[in-house]
């Protein structure tokens, strides 16, 4: 590629990005639709749940000499007793590379070699949630939406910025606020078309510069920090892709919502719940089909009056830091519980629920303590066609990434691996 | 692969080069029996058990694939699944043996397979220098913590291999920049109005707790008047019974009252059950659970105001109380002041009943919520109530940032500590903690001189010329003396114009162009051109940014770039003059503070917080005290260029006030860090006595002599035990067992597996077991369960390293460690050198690595050698 010629738009065509029209399958349009719309397929959806440092193993993984649907739910999951024929457990998975104690979210979504590239610390690659956004999730808004908590790294989560990676493997930025959330989901931006117009522009020309001096520095670079600096010229594509996406959905407003703003400086619980709320709002609605949430444990743990830091809860031995372990596994299970009530109740137009056209998963790389296998992990919903309403214990260290794999193809997105992955697990497939 | 093969790339930077060439990572073939009887046995040509052969693999690993194969069969030793149940077991220290041999061969395999051969990959400014070079620039700090730390994953923030870039960031840099020159020309702006607000004590202070004593009071009166008329019902002949049964009742925890503890108020709790008891209403209670509420608090509380009332020095200053009411004191500067950096001052005194660790105050900002105080610094408070003392503090007030500010006594920052340590203090004499900070005002003023940036943002016109003229200047700067090219300042000019065409005025106009100018690759990277050739030396520019970022973390000054332009930068002598002025400078504390963090693993300090009722004295502000410890003990070093062996062991200590009172030493007083000549045998003096490094060797309750002992290896005899196996089990199975740490310890050498490595690592942690868990001395070790002490051990730190000499007490352990400053050199050598280039240390820089130790041994190992020899070394000035 000749960069001295090489312009913004040529770097969009060179990228082959294609920036799909609004589809007037969007919810603002479906509310008027005919009755022989609604029978038309309903629209798959994925939604991801991480929570960073794992769960009291002795008290939230089911006794793995009972398999099947006949499983007691212990008492960290007894909260979701009510919705026991709409999830499964899954005990077995790791992701074999991991290898940080304290990275409870960064190769969660991946199952990527950290050390995939020689002379580099540190390496991911791409998230499975911005696999399937790539197929579901053109016709909405917003392709996927990133939700998160402030400082990961306390929260157990590790590096990145949310649970999604790009297809580079560089991390993908969270709304870490229900409020940005709120706003960003069904906000309209009450300026004046035109004027919108001009900060669109304003913008494109921001990047055009920045290109300039980008082009500039390359020019005289060696073959490998010609390639660093490609992340660069990628940010600024990136950049552009969401301001095509933006320029093409302008005239549209946003979906409403009987949602109340959230109010600002919610922490802990509350700001779980508000999250859960905006996530059936945003699906409700249409306005995304893929969402990723990396929740909060620290402020979690403050919320339900534990005094402890969640790092410091973590390594628990008897006494006040298992039981607070153990009160996180409760609080966390009853706003899931919370969540799979709303995504029941929601009705789609043809009668059925939105929790039977969304798949979603709920768990951490982290299975308790310092412990990177036997992954805790919930699958929920009928989206891709997974079974529910069993307890599976597949064999020893059976990737992740499999399990992702495995969704990938029940959300109808055709990925021949993702990850380490090593096939299909028919096992979990309905 | 498993995970244990990964963290063997964390150490690579770590282990020690034995010569210029790449060595070969080749198992011992004396381990080849071994192999042969326990491994190829089943795994041969013919029986192939598993579908595995071993019998042909390689003792020399030369490429990833081998790495892997290996790394699988230690996993598998490691593990303990193989030999299987069934076949021949080796002996135990055989097995040992070989996977000591085998750990340590694949830690130079991924070693040498990894070498990046001197190439350094382009990198680009950190968090670090991200702010450091924002606040040269433009004389103002950001908040960058929405930026990736770039720390974290095994190297050094400096590595450029290792760091990435997003659309998300490019735009986060972007808003950042443009919010820096939003608060830069608001405080530009800020005028010269002096401006000064101040609180006396008094006002607030007394008269609050004057009326809390009055009004408690009067409550408790009100109360006795209704406890007396329940009593009086409670002994007529009809209520005798259930008054027994209500009595009784008392005597039983409630914990639906928010009170877990029995208490006789209960009994007037429930007088409704009382046949003619007159309601708390008639006595001026809203209910009965107002009435068990004042009087509880009362009860506890009313001895502490009562003294209160009693303290001397009220007349023109209040006391500052440890728990309730009056535990902060604030000040406000106004809505209206400018932002900038103000002064704030207060005159306060200590109370000499007190004790010493007490008499310390905290400067910091209340959060939303009571628990949150956010701690900017502590300051020893010497002044008596006849002499009182003044004590200042800058502050930064921004434009949307927080306008008021507190001081309280140093505490634990928790809500949990502070109400357990009143109530301790209470439940043993009566009374609360004595209070011990006097206050007589506290002020805020200013705005000081605005830090101006180092470049003027003033046009000579107001037209386009002007404009681009500044931005040409400021883009110049900002990248460091490289010009921007015209076809770059076209556009940031037009930027500039489609502003003011809609409305902004010049000098906002002009913030468009210079927030991009902050976001481009210009700015955010250290480019240093270079073809595809082979190694080129760097012009006066480069190295004056590359000298700049390693000693200062900040960009190149005027007097820098000077000699860059000219040249004679790139002459040994100048060099060598700007490496002195360098660390000569304030700024070179940035250099320490983020190498020292990095190098000696300092995050893990952070990895726990303490538990205030074991190490109750070990707050934060001791906490950030231990840690400038470190650097501050660096600092001098590099400030009188002295040995790095002082580090090891050392007849002096860097300290404060704060630090001195922690640690037992008597007559050092005030916030300054100094140097403190130590007596003999103080265990004090190098980095092993830093309560810094024994606290990270913890889990914020009890020690990890397993912590402690591998970072002895890894940091100061440059010996890393290889990666721990991953997953394994904590020693939680001897949990519920009445143990000393050593009795714990001694699983570890029940399996080979676990042996191989803790053989060498545990003595060591254990020899430093006279340190408790936040590094204060002791001489026993006792197990607390449930808050209390179950059991008493003498600590016997003697132990032997393996295969080596045995030492008696820590001070022995010390002098050992101390009579190896070889391999510390080395690992400090290898440190800096991947911290200044920017990329890992590797086999092709054992030369470098050896002429760094060599200079600096011929002057006794003088710090300031090693940074001489590295930045005067071909591989420091070329790209």
């Amino acid at each position: 590629m000749n960069n001295a010629s090489f312009n913004r738009r040529q770097l969009l065509r060179a990228a082959g990005t294609i920036v799909a029209l609004p589809a007037f399958e969007s919810a603002g349009f479906r509310r008027f639709a005919s009755a022989a719309e609604a029978r038309s397929p309903r629209p798959k959806r994925a939604v991801f749940l991480g929570f960073g440092w794992g769960v009291t193993e002795e008290t939230w993984l089911p006794d793995a000499n009972v398999t099947g649907a006949d499983y007691v739910l212990p008492s960290g999951l007894a909260p979701l007793a009510r919705h026991q024929a709409d999830f499964s457990i899954v005990q077995g998975l790791a992701n074999k590379f991991a290898n940080e104690a304290h990275w409870g979210s960064t190769f969660w979504l991946t199952g990527a070699n950290r050390y995939a590239e020689p002379g580099q610390s540190f390496h991911n690659s791409i998230s499975v949630d911005q696999v399937v956004a790539e197929q579901l999730g053109q016709g909405t808004r917003f392709p996927s939406i990133q939700l998160s908590c402030p400082d990961g790294v306390a929260n157990g989560h590790g590096p990145g910025l949310s649970l999604a990676w790009d297809e580079r493997g560089k991390p993908l930025a969270g709304l870490d606020s229900p409020l940005r959330a709120y706003h960003r989901l069904f906000s309209d931006d009450s300026m004046p078309l035109a004027r919108r117009q001009a900060l669109l522009a304003e913008k494109r020309s921001v990047l055009d510069a920045v290109l300039a001096d980008a082009r500039r520095v390359q020019r005289v670079l060696n073959r490998t920090d010609s390639a660093k600096l490609d992340e660069y010229f990628d940010g600024v594509r990136d950049i552009e892709t969401r301001l095509s996406k933006d320029e093409q959905w302008m005239t549209v407003p946003k979906a409403k919502t009987s949602l109340a703003e959230p109010p600002s400086g919610v922490a802990g619980r509350d700001e779980i719940a508000l999250m859960y709320d905006l996530i059936v709002a945003a699906l409700q609605t249409d306005t995304t089909r893929v969402i990723t949430y990396r929740q909060p444990v620290t402020s979690l743990l403050s919320s339900l009056g534990i005094k402890l830091a969640a790092h410091d809860m973590t390594h628990y031995t008897t006494g006040e830091r298992l039981e607070a372990s153990q009160r996180r596994d409760v609080a966390q299970s009853e706003l899931l519980a919370g969540l799979l009530d709303r995504l029941k109740a929601t009705q789609e137009p043809d009668g059925s629920s939105l929790l039977d056209h969304t798949v979603l998963a709920y768990g951490s790389n982290i299975r308790t303590v310092h412990y990177l296998d036997n992954c805790p992990l919930l699958l929920a919903g009928g989206g891709a066609g997974l079974k529910c309403g069993q307890h599976l214990v597949l064999p020893k260290d059976t990737p992740l990434a499999s399990v992702w794999l495995t969704l990938l193809h029940g959300l109808g997105v055709e990925a021949d691996r993702h990850g380490d992955s090593t096939g299909i697990m028919k096992e979990l497939q309905a | 692969m498993r995970a244990g093969l990964l963290y063997m790339l964390l150490l690579v930077v770590l282990a020690p080069v034995a010569g210029a060439e790449p060595v070969p990572a080749r198992l011992n073939e004396t381990q080849r029996g071994f192999f042969r009887d326990y491994c190829v046995e089943c795994h041969n040509a013919e029986t192939q058990e598993g579908m595995l052969r071993l019998d042909e693999i390689p003792f020399v690993i030369e490429s990833v694939e081998q790495a892997d194969r290996w790394q699988k069969i230690l996993n598998q030793l490691n593990s303990g699944a193989m030999p299987p149940e069934n076949a021949t077991q080796p002996e135990p220290a055989r097995k040992a043996d070989f996977l000591d041999v085998l750990s340590h061969t694949l830690v130079t395999a991924r070693k040498t397979l990894g070498d990046q051969g001197g190439r350094i990959t382009l990198r680009r400014l950190n968090q670090r220098e991200y702010r450091n070079t924002i606040r040269a620039l433009l004389g103002v700090d950001v908040e960058t913590s929405d930026l990736p730390a770039d720390s974290g994953t095994g190297t050094f923030d400096t590595v450029g291999a290792s760091q990435y870039m997003s659309g998300d960031q490019i735009e986060q840099y972007l808003a950042l920049s443009r919010r820096a020159l939003d608060e830069s020309s608001a405080r530009a702006a800020g005028g010269t109005q002096h401006h000064r607000a101040r609180e006396e004590a008094e006002d607030f202070g007394n008269r609050r707790m004057d009326s809390l004593f009055k009004r408690t009071r009067e409550l408790h009166e009100q109360h006795a008047s209704w406890a007396a008329a329940v009593d009086a019902a409670a002994e007529r002949p009809e209520n005798l019974d259930i008054a027994a049964v209500l009595r009784e009742k008392a005597k039983k925890p409630r914990p639906s009252s928010g009170v877990p503890y029995p208490t006789p108020l209960f009994f007037y709790y429930d007088w409704d059950q009382i046949k003619g008891a007159p309601p708390p209403t008639e006595f001026g209670f809203n209910d009965a659970q107002a009435a068990f509420f004042s009087e509880n608090q009362y009860l506890h509380f009313f001895p502490y105001y009562d003294d209160y009332q009693k303290l001397p020095g009220r007349e023109s200053g209040a006391w500052l109380l440890f728990y309730q009411a009056y535990r902060e004191a604030y000040v406000s500067a106004g809505e209206d002041w400018p932002p900038g950096t103000y002064t704030l001052r207060m005159r306060v005194a200590a109370n000499e009943a007190a004790p010493p660790e007490r008499r310390f105050l905290e400067v910091g900002q209340r959060g939303d919520d009571v628990s949150d105080f956010t701690v900017f610094g502590a300051h020893q408070v010497t002044g008596t109530l006849d002499d009182p003392q003044i004590i200042e503090r800058v502050v930064q007030i921004s434009t949307d940032g927080k306008r008021e500010f507190a001081i309280r006594e140093k505490r634990p920052n928790s809500r949990t500590a502070e109400i357990r340590s009143y109530h301790d203090e209470f439940e043993k004499t009566g009374h609360g903690p004595v209070p011990a900070i006097w206050i007589d005002w506290l002020e805020i003023d200013g705005p000081g001189d605005a830090p101006s940036g180092i470049v003027s943002l003033t046009a000579d016109s107001q037209g386009r010329a002007g404009a681009r003229d500044v931005i040409e200047r400021f883009a110049t700067r900002a990248f460091r003396g490289v010009k921007p090219e015209p076809e770059y300042l076209d556009r940031l000019v037009a930027l500039f114009e489609s502003r003011l065409d809609v409305g902004d005025d010049f000098d906002d106009a002009l913030k468009t162009p210079l927030s991009v100018v902050l976001a481009s690759p210009g700015f955010l990277y250290l480019s240093e051109p270079s073809g595809n050739g082979g190694p080129r030396k760097l012009d006066g520019f480069e190295l004056a940014s590359r000298l700049s970022y390693f000693l200062w973390s900040a960009p190149p000054d005027d007097e820098l770039l000077a000699l860059a332009g000219s040249e004679e930068l790139l002459e040994p002598d100048v060099l060598a003059a700007q490496v002195d002025r360098m660390l000569d400078d304030g700024r070179s504390h940035e250099f320490v503070a983020g190498f020292a963090h990095q190098w000696l693993g300092l995050e893990r300090l952070d990895f726990f917080q303490f538990d205030f009722r074991l190490h109750r004295s070990f707050d934060d502000s001791t906490k950030a005290a231990a840690r400038e410890e470190v650097y501050q003990t660096i600092a001098l070093l590099l400030r009188e260029n002295l040995s790095l062996s002082r580090l090891l062991k050392s007849d002096f200590a860097v300290i404060n006030g704060l630090l001195a009172s922690y640690y037992g030493i008597d007559g050092v007083t005030g916030d300054e860090f100094r140097r403190i000549d130590l007596p003999d045998h103080s265990p004090r003096g190098g980095l092993l006595g830093m309560a810094a490094i024994l606290a990270m060797g913890s889990n914020g309750q009890v020690t990890s002599p397993v912590e402690r002992g591998a970072w002895v290896l890894r940091k100061l005899l440059n010996d890393p035990p290889p990666p721990a196996p991953p997953n394994v089990p904590q020693l939680a199975r001897l949990d519920g067992q009445l143990l000393n740490v050593r009795e714990r310890l001694r699983a570890h050498q029940e399996q080979p597996q676990c042996a191989n490595c803790h053989r060498r690592i545990d003595p060591l942690g254990l020899g430093l077991e006279n340190f408790d868990a936040a590094g204060k001395w002791r001489t026993e070790d006792t197990l607390v369960r449930d808050g209390s002490v179950r059991k008493t051990w003498p600590i016997k730190p003697a132990g032997a390293f393996f295969n080596g000499p045995e030492f008696n007490s820590y001070l022995e352990l010390r002098d050992i460690i101390a009579s190896r400053p070889d391999g510390f050199a080395r690992g400090f050598s290898e440190s800096l050198i991947e911290y200044a280039l920017g990329r890992p240390c590797g086999f092709t820089d054992a030369d470098l690595t050896a002429a760094m130790i060599q200079r600096a041994r011929s002057k006794d190992f003088a710090v300031r050698e090693f940074i001489q020899a590295l930045v005067a070394s071909s591989a420091f000035r070329s790209k």
